[in-house]
């Protein structure tokens, strides 16, 4: 009687300035849709979406946080939660590329140690606005040892090959533990495992 | 006989709006309107009729008529200035209040020191609520939507007839209990995990 519906959960984090897309890269990974008016993010959201990797059912409990300055005490309290967080910037923006060191520094402050970290040029469709390059994304990538990608929420690139290589990432240091019966809890901090519960 | 009650009716109209035709010339100087020197104008005409077609009355009658039309241009003149000034000691005083609320608000800001805010209480817009405030409700939003994503969860289970909505007649009170007691333990175990976050 009882199946559980999900094996693993996993708890992801969007960061970024204002306005490079993070909300909407998390609407095209978990709706696969898109929405061009721009509705800023008040202090924090969430999504959920199940993926499935090597066999498991991995259920992604994505937060989106806000960019703006004022939200900034609310949203810092997730990091500790995180076991991914998506560092999202606007190829088309300089200042949000330039702001990556502020959002790493952040993450070093408030997020676990061992969160797993990937960078996302966004907004890549718009090839005649852009003025961040995509070696220079990559450079910063490296030099801080996480992975990139340029993705498009509108013309959906790379969207869920970003966030499945995040999962997969978090995957492999997980360590292999009989499910407990973990809820879907929406605290930060906690447990990877999935509740068991009596359905799908 | 006639004259008596003819003085009364004259002076009831003074009481009444003190602006009979010889009320006018017991006015100030100060406060003659055009209209007031018809009055006198009438009055003294009249006056003038009763002396006769002498032919001086006739002459002193044009100089009169003269006199007349000259005050009347300087009273039509001297409202318009009174009406202008009036504008303009209206719009000074409006203009006065205004820099006496900024300089109300300005002053209080200064003695405010740096970091600090002035919050206009008429403002609809005004902020009015605290971070910790945002922080409650948003958790709040955050929960019922885990609820929400969770009972639709379950919903779709039903529909798709994972769990089955009724079991056997044998043991199904039995059954039906323990999933409710089950479901109400998930519940709990997700309130107490609620209340953990942060």
């Amino acid at each position: 009687m009882a199946k559980k519906t999900y094996d693993l959960l996993f708890k992801l984090l969007l960061i970024g300035d204002s306005g490079v897309g993070k909300t909407c890269v998390l609407f095209r990974f978990s709706d696969d849709a898109f929405n061009t008016t721009f509705i800023s993010t008040i202090g924090i959201d969430f999504k959920i979406k199940t993926v499935e990797l090597q066999g498991k059912k991995i259920k992604l409990q994505i937060w989106d946080t806000a960019g703006q300055e004022r939200f900034h005490t609310i949203t810092t309290s997730y990091y500790r939660g995180a076991m991914g967080i998506m560092l999202v910037y606007d190829i088309t923006n300089g200042k949000s590329f330039e702001n990556i060191s502020k959002w790493l520094r952040n993450i070093d402050e408030h997020a676990n140690e061992d969160v797993e970290r990937m960078l996302l040029g966004n907004k890549c469709d718009m090839e005649d606005k852009r003025v961040v390059p995509k070696g220079k994304g990559e450079q910063i990538a490296r030099e801080h040892g996480i992975r990139f990608f340029e993705t498009s929420a509108k013309a959906n690139i790379n969207i869920e090959k970003a966030f499945l290589t995040l999962a997969e990432d978090i995957l492999r240091k997980t360590p292999v533990k009989e499910p407990n019966s973990e809820n879907v809890d929406i605290s930060s901090g906690g447990g990877v495992t999935g509740w068991k519960s009596k359905c799908c | 006989m006639e004259e008596p009650p003819l003085r009364e009716e004259e002076e009831e109209e003074e009481e009444e709006d003190e602006a009979g035709p010889e009320g006018a010339l017991r006015k100030s100087p100060f406060q003659l309107t055009a209209e007031d020197v018809y009055d006198i104008s009438y009055v003294v005409g009249r006056e003038l009729m009763a002396l006769g077609s002498d032919p001086r009355v006739t002459q002193l009658q044009f100089k009169i008529v003269r006199v007349l039309e000259m005050l009347e241009t300087l009273v039509s003149e001297g409202s318009l200035a009174a009406e202008e000034l009036r504008m303009e000691r209206d719009s000074l005083r409006k203009e006065v209040e205004g820099l006496r609320r900024e300089g109300a608000a300005a002053s209080p800001e200064g003695s405010l020191g740096p970091g600090k805010m002035m919050v206009d209480l008429t403002d609809p817009n005004r902020p009015r609520f605290t971070l910790q405030e945002l922080r409650d409700v948003l958790q709040e939003r955050n929960k019922l939507k885990a609820q929400l994503l969770l009972a639709q969860e379950e919903l779709q289970c039903y529909k798709s007839g994972l769990i089955p909505a009724r079991e056997g007649p044998e043991g199904r009170r039995g059954k039906d209990t323990m999933v409710a007691r089950a479901s109400n333990a998930s519940r709990d175990k997700e309130e107490k995990t609620i209340i953990r976050k942060l």
